[in-house]
Protein backbone atom coordinates (compact mmCIF):
# COMPACT_ATOMS: atom_id res chain seq x y z
CA UNK A 1 0.00 0.00 0.00
CA UNK A 2 1.75 3.21 -1.10
CA UNK A 3 2.11 6.01 1.43
CA UNK A 4 3.62 9.45 1.09
CA UNK A 5 4.57 11.85 3.88
CA UNK A 6 3.42 15.44 3.67
CA UNK A 7 2.95 18.11 6.35
CA UNK A 8 4.18 15.62 8.97
CA UNK A 9 1.47 13.09 8.17
CA UNK A 10 1.25 9.85 6.25
CA UNK A 11 -1.11 9.82 3.28
CA UNK A 12 -2.38 6.71 1.51
CA UNK A 13 -2.45 7.20 -2.23
CA UNK A 14 -2.93 5.15 -5.38
CA UNK A 15 -1.45 5.92 -8.76
CA UNK A 16 -1.95 4.46 -12.23
CA UNK A 17 -1.34 5.22 -15.91
CA UNK A 18 1.00 7.67 -17.61
CA UNK A 19 0.63 11.04 -19.29
CA UNK A 20 -0.38 14.48 -18.00
CA UNK A 21 -1.16 14.40 -14.27
CA UNK A 22 -4.68 14.25 -12.84
CA UNK A 23 -5.25 14.30 -9.07
CA UNK A 24 -8.57 13.08 -7.63
CA UNK A 25 -9.92 14.42 -4.32
CA UNK A 26 -12.81 12.63 -2.57
CA UNK A 27 -15.40 14.22 -0.27
CA UNK A 28 -15.86 14.30 3.52
CA UNK A 29 -16.49 10.92 5.21
CA UNK A 30 -15.46 9.19 1.94
CA UNK A 31 -12.16 7.77 0.70
CA UNK A 32 -10.27 7.17 -2.55
CA UNK A 33 -12.24 4.00 -3.33
CA UNK A 34 -14.97 6.20 -4.88
CA UNK A 35 -12.62 6.73 -7.85
CA UNK A 36 -12.31 2.97 -8.39
CA UNK A 37 -16.05 2.34 -7.96
CA UNK A 38 -16.90 4.90 -10.67
CA UNK A 39 -14.02 3.71 -12.92
CA UNK A 40 -12.26 7.09 -12.98
CA UNK A 41 -8.92 5.48 -12.02
CA UNK A 42 -9.30 2.76 -14.64
CA UNK A 43 -10.51 4.98 -17.52
CA UNK A 44 -8.43 8.14 -16.99
CA UNK A 45 -5.32 5.98 -16.53
CA UNK A 46 -5.42 5.25 -20.27
CA UNK A 47 -4.38 8.81 -21.10
CA UNK A 48 -3.13 10.35 -17.83
CA UNK A 49 -1.06 9.59 -14.77
CA UNK A 50 -3.88 9.47 -12.21
CA UNK A 51 -3.27 9.95 -8.50
CA UNK A 52 -5.96 9.51 -5.85
CA UNK A 53 -5.34 9.90 -2.13
CA UNK A 54 -7.18 9.63 1.18
CA UNK A 55 -7.69 13.02 2.82
CA UNK A 56 -6.34 13.50 6.34
CA UNK A 57 -8.77 11.83 8.77
CA UNK A 58 -10.04 9.48 6.05
CA UNK A 59 -9.35 6.00 4.66
CA UNK A 60 -5.81 4.80 5.43
CA UNK A 61 -4.29 8.26 5.92
CA UNK A 62 -3.34 9.64 9.34
CA UNK A 63 -6.03 11.19 11.53
CA UNK A 64 -4.75 14.36 13.26
CA UNK A 65 -7.04 15.80 15.97
CA UNK A 66 -7.47 19.11 14.14
CA UNK A 67 -6.69 21.06 10.97
CA UNK A 68 -9.65 20.22 8.74
CA UNK A 69 -10.45 23.51 7.00
CA UNK A 70 -10.30 23.62 3.21
CA UNK A 71 -7.06 25.63 3.61
CA UNK A 72 -5.50 22.77 5.62
CA UNK A 73 -6.62 20.16 3.09
CA UNK A 74 -5.45 22.34 0.18
CA UNK A 75 -2.02 22.60 1.85
CA UNK A 76 -1.94 18.78 2.07
CA UNK A 77 -2.81 18.48 -1.62
CA UNK A 78 0.01 20.76 -2.76
CA UNK A 79 2.51 19.17 -0.31
CA UNK A 80 1.55 15.72 -1.57
CA UNK A 81 2.07 16.87 -5.17
CA UNK A 82 5.55 18.08 -4.14
CA UNK A 83 6.35 14.71 -2.57
CA UNK A 84 5.11 12.73 -5.55
CA UNK A 85 6.92 14.93 -8.07
CA UNK A 86 3.71 16.25 -9.62
CA UNK A 87 4.65 19.66 -10.91
CA UNK A 88 1.35 20.57 -12.51
CA UNK A 89 -1.96 18.70 -12.56
CA UNK A 90 -5.59 18.87 -13.45
CA UNK A 91 -7.48 18.41 -10.20
CA UNK A 92 -10.90 16.79 -9.81
CA UNK A 93 -12.76 17.17 -6.52
CA UNK A 94 -16.08 15.66 -5.54
CA UNK A 95 -18.34 17.49 -3.06
CA UNK A 96 -16.07 18.97 -0.35
CA UNK A 97 -13.15 17.65 -2.42
CA UNK A 98 -14.17 20.35 -4.91
CA UNK A 99 -13.83 23.02 -2.23
CA UNK A 100 -10.36 21.68 -1.47
CA UNK A 101 -9.45 21.62 -5.18
CA UNK A 102 -10.52 25.22 -5.75
CA UNK A 103 -8.81 26.37 -2.55
CA UNK A 104 -5.57 24.74 -3.74
CA UNK A 105 -5.95 26.53 -7.08
CA UNK A 106 -6.29 29.84 -5.18
CA UNK A 107 -3.21 29.14 -3.04
CA UNK A 108 -0.99 27.71 -5.81
CA UNK A 109 -2.47 28.64 -9.20
CA UNK A 110 0.76 27.80 -11.03
CA UNK A 111 0.45 24.14 -10.03
CA UNK A 112 -2.87 23.50 -11.73
CA UNK A 113 -3.81 23.00 -15.35
CA UNK A 114 -7.57 22.85 -14.82
CA UNK A 115 -10.10 22.29 -12.05
CA UNK A 116 -13.16 20.02 -12.09
CA UNK A 117 -15.73 20.73 -9.40
CA UNK A 118 -18.12 17.81 -8.93
CA UNK A 119 -21.13 19.17 -7.05
CA UNK A 120 -19.46 21.15 -4.28
CA UNK A 121 -21.17 23.81 -2.25
CA UNK A 122 -18.89 26.43 -0.73
CA UNK A 123 -19.19 27.81 2.81
CA UNK A 124 -18.76 31.32 1.33
CA UNK A 125 -21.66 30.71 -1.09
CA UNK A 126 -24.15 29.08 1.26
CA UNK A 127 -26.45 32.11 1.02
CA UNK A 128 -27.18 31.10 -2.60
CA UNK A 129 -28.77 27.78 -1.75
CA UNK A 130 -32.23 26.95 -0.43
CA UNK A 131 -31.92 24.37 2.34
CA UNK A 132 -35.43 23.02 1.83
CA UNK A 133 -34.56 21.75 -1.65
CA UNK A 134 -31.81 19.47 -0.45
CA UNK A 135 -33.49 16.09 -0.77
CA UNK A 136 -30.19 14.42 0.10
CA UNK A 137 -30.23 16.04 3.53
CA UNK A 138 -33.90 15.15 4.05
CA UNK A 139 -33.21 11.51 3.09
CA UNK A 140 -30.16 11.45 5.33
CA UNK A 141 -32.17 12.92 8.23
CA UNK A 142 -34.83 10.25 7.73
CA UNK A 143 -32.23 7.46 7.69
CA UNK A 144 -30.58 8.89 10.79
CA UNK A 145 -33.99 9.17 12.49
CA UNK A 146 -34.77 5.51 11.77
CA UNK A 147 -31.38 4.64 13.24
CA UNK A 148 -32.04 6.66 16.40
CA UNK A 149 -30.21 9.91 15.64
CA UNK A 150 -32.27 13.11 15.51
CA UNK A 151 -30.83 15.83 13.30
CA UNK A 152 -32.05 19.39 13.25
CA UNK A 153 -33.93 20.62 10.19
CA UNK A 154 -32.87 24.17 10.96
CA UNK A 155 -29.23 23.56 10.26
CA UNK A 156 -27.62 23.17 6.93
CA UNK A 157 -25.86 19.85 6.40
CA UNK A 158 -24.07 20.16 9.69
CA UNK A 159 -21.33 17.58 10.12
CA UNK A 160 -20.24 19.00 13.48
CA UNK A 161 -23.70 18.50 14.92
CA UNK A 162 -24.00 15.10 13.33
CA UNK A 163 -20.67 13.89 14.73
CA UNK A 164 -21.62 15.25 18.14
CA UNK A 165 -24.85 13.25 18.14
CA UNK A 166 -23.22 10.05 16.91
CA UNK A 167 -20.53 10.30 19.61
CA UNK A 168 -23.17 10.56 22.33
CA UNK A 169 -25.42 7.66 21.29
CA UNK A 170 -26.17 5.29 24.17
CA UNK A 171 -25.85 1.50 23.87
CA UNK A 172 -29.23 0.64 22.34
CA UNK A 173 -29.28 3.49 19.84
CA UNK A 174 -25.62 3.02 18.98
CA UNK A 175 -26.43 -0.60 18.09
CA UNK A 176 -29.30 0.49 15.82
CA UNK A 177 -27.13 3.11 14.15
CA UNK A 178 -24.35 0.56 13.67
CA UNK A 179 -26.80 -1.83 12.03
CA UNK A 180 -28.03 0.95 9.74
CA UNK A 181 -24.68 2.25 8.50
CA UNK A 182 -22.46 -0.82 8.98
CA UNK A 183 -19.47 -1.26 11.29
CA UNK A 184 -16.68 0.12 9.07
CA UNK A 185 -18.68 3.25 8.31
CA UNK A 186 -19.50 3.69 12.00
CA UNK A 187 -15.87 3.30 13.04
CA UNK A 188 -14.73 5.83 10.45
CA UNK A 189 -17.44 8.28 11.51
CA UNK A 190 -16.51 7.92 15.18
CA UNK A 191 -12.82 8.43 14.40
CA UNK A 192 -13.51 11.52 12.31
CA UNK A 193 -16.15 12.72 14.78
CA UNK A 194 -13.50 13.07 17.48
CA UNK A 195 -11.57 15.54 15.32
CA UNK A 196 -12.46 19.15 14.46
CA UNK A 197 -13.48 18.09 10.93
CA UNK A 198 -17.20 18.74 11.33
CA UNK A 199 -16.91 22.35 12.42
CA UNK A 200 -13.81 23.13 10.34
CA UNK A 201 -15.63 22.15 7.14
CA UNK A 202 -18.20 24.92 7.68
CA UNK A 203 -15.80 27.87 7.70
CA UNK A 204 -14.55 29.87 4.71
CA UNK A 205 -10.93 29.66 5.89
CA UNK A 206 -9.94 32.36 3.40
CA UNK A 207 -11.84 30.95 0.43
CA UNK A 208 -13.98 34.07 0.10
CA UNK A 209 -16.49 34.90 -2.63
CA UNK A 210 -13.94 37.30 -4.17
CA UNK A 211 -11.17 34.70 -4.24
CA UNK A 212 -13.48 32.07 -5.73
CA UNK A 213 -14.52 34.48 -8.49
CA UNK A 214 -10.89 35.30 -9.39
CA UNK A 215 -9.80 31.74 -10.21
CA UNK A 216 -8.51 32.23 -13.75
CA UNK A 217 -8.02 28.60 -14.77
CA UNK A 218 -10.17 26.37 -16.96
CA UNK A 219 -12.87 25.22 -14.54
CA UNK A 220 -15.62 22.69 -15.17
CA UNK A 221 -18.62 22.97 -12.83
CA UNK A 222 -19.93 19.41 -13.10
CA UNK A 223 -23.29 19.21 -11.33
CA UNK A 224 -26.02 16.59 -11.11
CA UNK A 225 -29.23 17.28 -13.01
CA UNK A 226 -31.12 17.27 -9.69
CA UNK A 227 -28.28 18.62 -7.58
CA UNK A 228 -29.32 20.72 -4.59
CA UNK A 229 -26.53 23.15 -5.51
CA UNK A 230 -27.45 24.37 -8.99
CA UNK A 231 -27.42 27.99 -7.78
CA UNK A 232 -23.75 27.48 -6.91
CA UNK A 233 -23.15 26.07 -10.41
CA UNK A 234 -24.81 29.14 -11.95
CA UNK A 235 -22.70 31.46 -9.78
CA UNK A 236 -19.47 29.71 -10.80
CA UNK A 237 -20.25 29.90 -14.52
CA UNK A 238 -21.30 33.55 -14.25
CA UNK A 239 -18.36 34.78 -12.20
CA UNK A 240 -15.27 32.71 -12.93
CA UNK A 241 -13.55 33.91 -16.11
CA UNK A 242 -12.96 30.45 -17.55
CA UNK A 243 -15.70 28.29 -16.07
CA UNK A 244 -18.36 26.35 -17.88
CA UNK A 245 -21.08 24.13 -16.48
CA UNK A 246 -21.88 20.56 -17.49
CA UNK A 247 -24.88 18.68 -16.16
CA UNK A 248 -24.79 14.96 -15.36
CA UNK A 249 -28.20 13.50 -16.19
CA UNK A 250 -30.01 11.25 -13.68
CA UNK A 251 -27.87 12.41 -10.78
CA UNK A 252 -28.39 14.36 -7.57
CA UNK A 253 -25.42 15.20 -5.34
CA UNK A 254 -23.44 12.02 -5.97
CA UNK A 255 -23.01 11.75 -9.72
CA UNK A 256 -19.92 9.46 -9.50
CA UNK A 257 -22.15 6.90 -7.76
CA UNK A 258 -25.54 7.74 -9.28
CA UNK A 259 -24.49 7.96 -12.94
CA UNK A 260 -20.82 6.95 -13.19
CA UNK A 261 -20.91 6.59 -17.01
CA UNK A 262 -22.40 10.06 -17.51
CA UNK A 263 -20.03 11.59 -14.96
CA UNK A 264 -16.98 10.00 -16.52
CA UNK A 265 -17.91 10.91 -20.11
CA UNK A 266 -18.21 14.64 -19.26
CA UNK A 267 -15.03 14.52 -17.18
CA UNK A 268 -13.05 12.89 -20.01
CA UNK A 269 -14.37 15.35 -22.60
CA UNK A 270 -13.23 18.27 -20.45
CA UNK A 271 -9.80 16.81 -19.66
CA UNK A 272 -9.21 16.16 -23.35
CA UNK A 273 -10.09 19.75 -24.30
CA UNK A 274 -10.30 22.21 -21.39
CA UNK A 275 -11.51 25.65 -22.57
CA UNK A 276 -8.49 27.69 -23.64
CA UNK A 277 -9.06 31.40 -24.24
CA UNK A 278 -8.74 33.46 -21.07
CA UNK A 279 -11.66 35.76 -20.45
CA UNK A 280 -13.40 34.69 -23.66
CA UNK A 281 -16.56 33.78 -21.86
CA UNK A 282 -18.14 35.81 -19.12
CA UNK A 283 -21.88 35.47 -18.73
CA UNK A 284 -23.95 38.22 -17.20
CA UNK A 285 -26.18 37.27 -14.30
CA UNK B 1 3.61 -20.73 -12.22
CA UNK B 2 0.79 -23.26 -12.54
CA UNK B 3 -2.76 -22.02 -12.07
CA UNK B 4 -3.84 -22.51 -8.46
CA UNK B 5 -7.06 -24.42 -7.81
CA UNK B 6 -10.16 -22.85 -6.26
CA UNK B 7 -9.36 -24.56 -2.96
CA UNK B 8 -5.80 -23.20 -2.95
CA UNK B 9 -7.07 -19.70 -3.69
CA UNK B 10 -9.61 -19.94 -0.87
CA UNK B 11 -6.80 -20.94 1.51
CA UNK B 12 -4.71 -17.95 0.37
CA UNK B 13 -7.68 -15.61 0.88
CA UNK B 14 -8.48 -17.06 4.30
CA UNK B 15 -4.90 -16.42 5.39
CA UNK B 16 -4.92 -12.86 4.08
CA UNK B 17 -8.37 -11.96 5.46
CA UNK B 18 -7.95 -13.67 8.84
CA UNK B 19 -5.55 -10.95 9.89
CA UNK B 20 -6.24 -8.15 7.44
CA UNK B 21 -4.52 -4.86 8.33
CA UNK B 22 -4.21 -5.98 11.93
CA UNK B 23 -7.95 -6.63 12.29
CA UNK B 24 -8.55 -10.07 13.73
CA UNK B 25 -11.47 -12.00 12.33
CA UNK B 26 -12.14 -15.12 14.37
CA UNK B 27 -15.06 -16.71 12.48
CA UNK B 28 -14.61 -19.31 9.75
CA UNK B 29 -14.18 -17.85 6.25
CA UNK B 30 -15.87 -19.75 3.41
CA UNK B 31 -17.32 -19.10 -0.05
CA UNK B 32 -20.55 -17.70 1.46
CA UNK B 33 -18.77 -15.22 3.75
CA UNK B 34 -19.70 -11.66 2.77
CA UNK B 35 -16.80 -9.28 2.37
CA UNK B 36 -18.52 -6.25 3.87
CA UNK B 37 -21.43 -7.49 6.01
CA UNK B 38 -19.55 -10.41 7.65
CA UNK B 39 -15.89 -9.40 7.59
CA UNK B 40 -16.66 -5.77 8.39
CA UNK B 41 -14.50 -4.44 5.57
CA UNK B 42 -15.21 -1.41 3.37
CA UNK B 43 -14.59 -0.59 -0.29
CA UNK B 44 -11.29 1.11 0.59
CA UNK B 45 -10.19 -2.25 2.08
CA UNK B 46 -11.09 -3.91 -1.22
CA UNK B 47 -8.65 -1.57 -3.00
CA UNK B 48 -5.89 -2.53 -0.57
CA UNK B 49 -6.72 -6.26 -0.65
CA UNK B 50 -6.60 -6.15 -4.46
CA UNK B 51 -3.08 -4.76 -4.23
CA UNK B 52 -2.02 -7.44 -1.71
CA UNK B 53 -3.37 -10.20 -3.99
CA UNK B 54 -1.55 -8.81 -7.03
CA UNK B 55 1.66 -8.78 -5.07
CA UNK B 56 0.95 -12.29 -3.65
CA UNK B 57 0.37 -13.78 -7.11
CA UNK B 58 3.01 -11.62 -8.76
CA UNK B 59 0.85 -10.28 -11.57
CA UNK B 60 -1.62 -7.56 -12.48
CA UNK B 61 -5.26 -8.55 -12.14
CA UNK B 62 -8.29 -6.59 -13.43
CA UNK B 63 -9.46 -5.55 -9.95
CA UNK B 64 -10.69 -2.28 -11.42
CA UNK B 65 -13.41 -4.20 -13.26
CA UNK B 66 -14.42 -5.98 -10.08
CA UNK B 67 -14.54 -2.68 -8.16
CA UNK B 68 -16.66 -1.06 -10.86
CA UNK B 69 -19.08 -4.01 -10.81
CA UNK B 70 -19.26 -3.68 -7.04
CA UNK B 71 -20.14 -0.01 -7.49
CA UNK B 72 -23.17 -1.02 -9.57
CA UNK B 73 -24.52 -3.47 -6.98
CA UNK B 74 -27.38 -2.35 -4.77
CA UNK B 75 -25.97 -4.00 -1.62
CA UNK B 76 -22.33 -3.22 -2.51
CA UNK B 77 -21.29 -6.59 -1.11
CA UNK B 78 -19.18 -9.43 -2.45
CA UNK B 79 -19.03 -13.11 -1.50
CA UNK B 80 -15.60 -14.60 -0.83
CA UNK B 81 -16.64 -17.34 -3.31
CA UNK B 82 -17.09 -14.69 -6.04
CA UNK B 83 -13.60 -13.37 -5.35
CA UNK B 84 -12.22 -16.93 -5.56
CA UNK B 85 -13.97 -17.38 -8.93
CA UNK B 86 -12.63 -14.01 -10.16
CA UNK B 87 -9.08 -15.00 -9.21
CA UNK B 88 -9.42 -18.48 -10.71
CA UNK B 89 -10.55 -16.92 -14.01
CA UNK B 90 -7.66 -14.45 -14.18
CA UNK B 91 -4.70 -16.35 -12.70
Amino acid sequence: MPFSSANGMRFHYQQTGSGPDVVLVHGLTGDLSIWFLCRAMQELGGSHRVTAYDLRGHGYSDVPPDGYTSADHAGDLVALMDQLGIDRASVVGHSYGGVIALHAAVLAPGRFEAVVLSDPYFPALRHLEDVSRWGHWRDFRQEAHEAGVELSDEHWYDLGLFFDQVLHLDGERLLRFRQAVGLPALNRLLRLGRTTCGDDSKVEAGLTVERIARVDLPVLALYGESSPFLATAAFLEAHLPRCRTAIVPDAKHRAPEENPEGFLRLLQEFLARPPRPAGARRLAT
Amino acid sequence: MSTPSGAEILTDLTNLLGNFQGREYSGAIGPETRFFADLGLASIDAVVLGEMLQSHYGRDLPFGDLMAELGRRADRDLLVGELVEFLRRHL
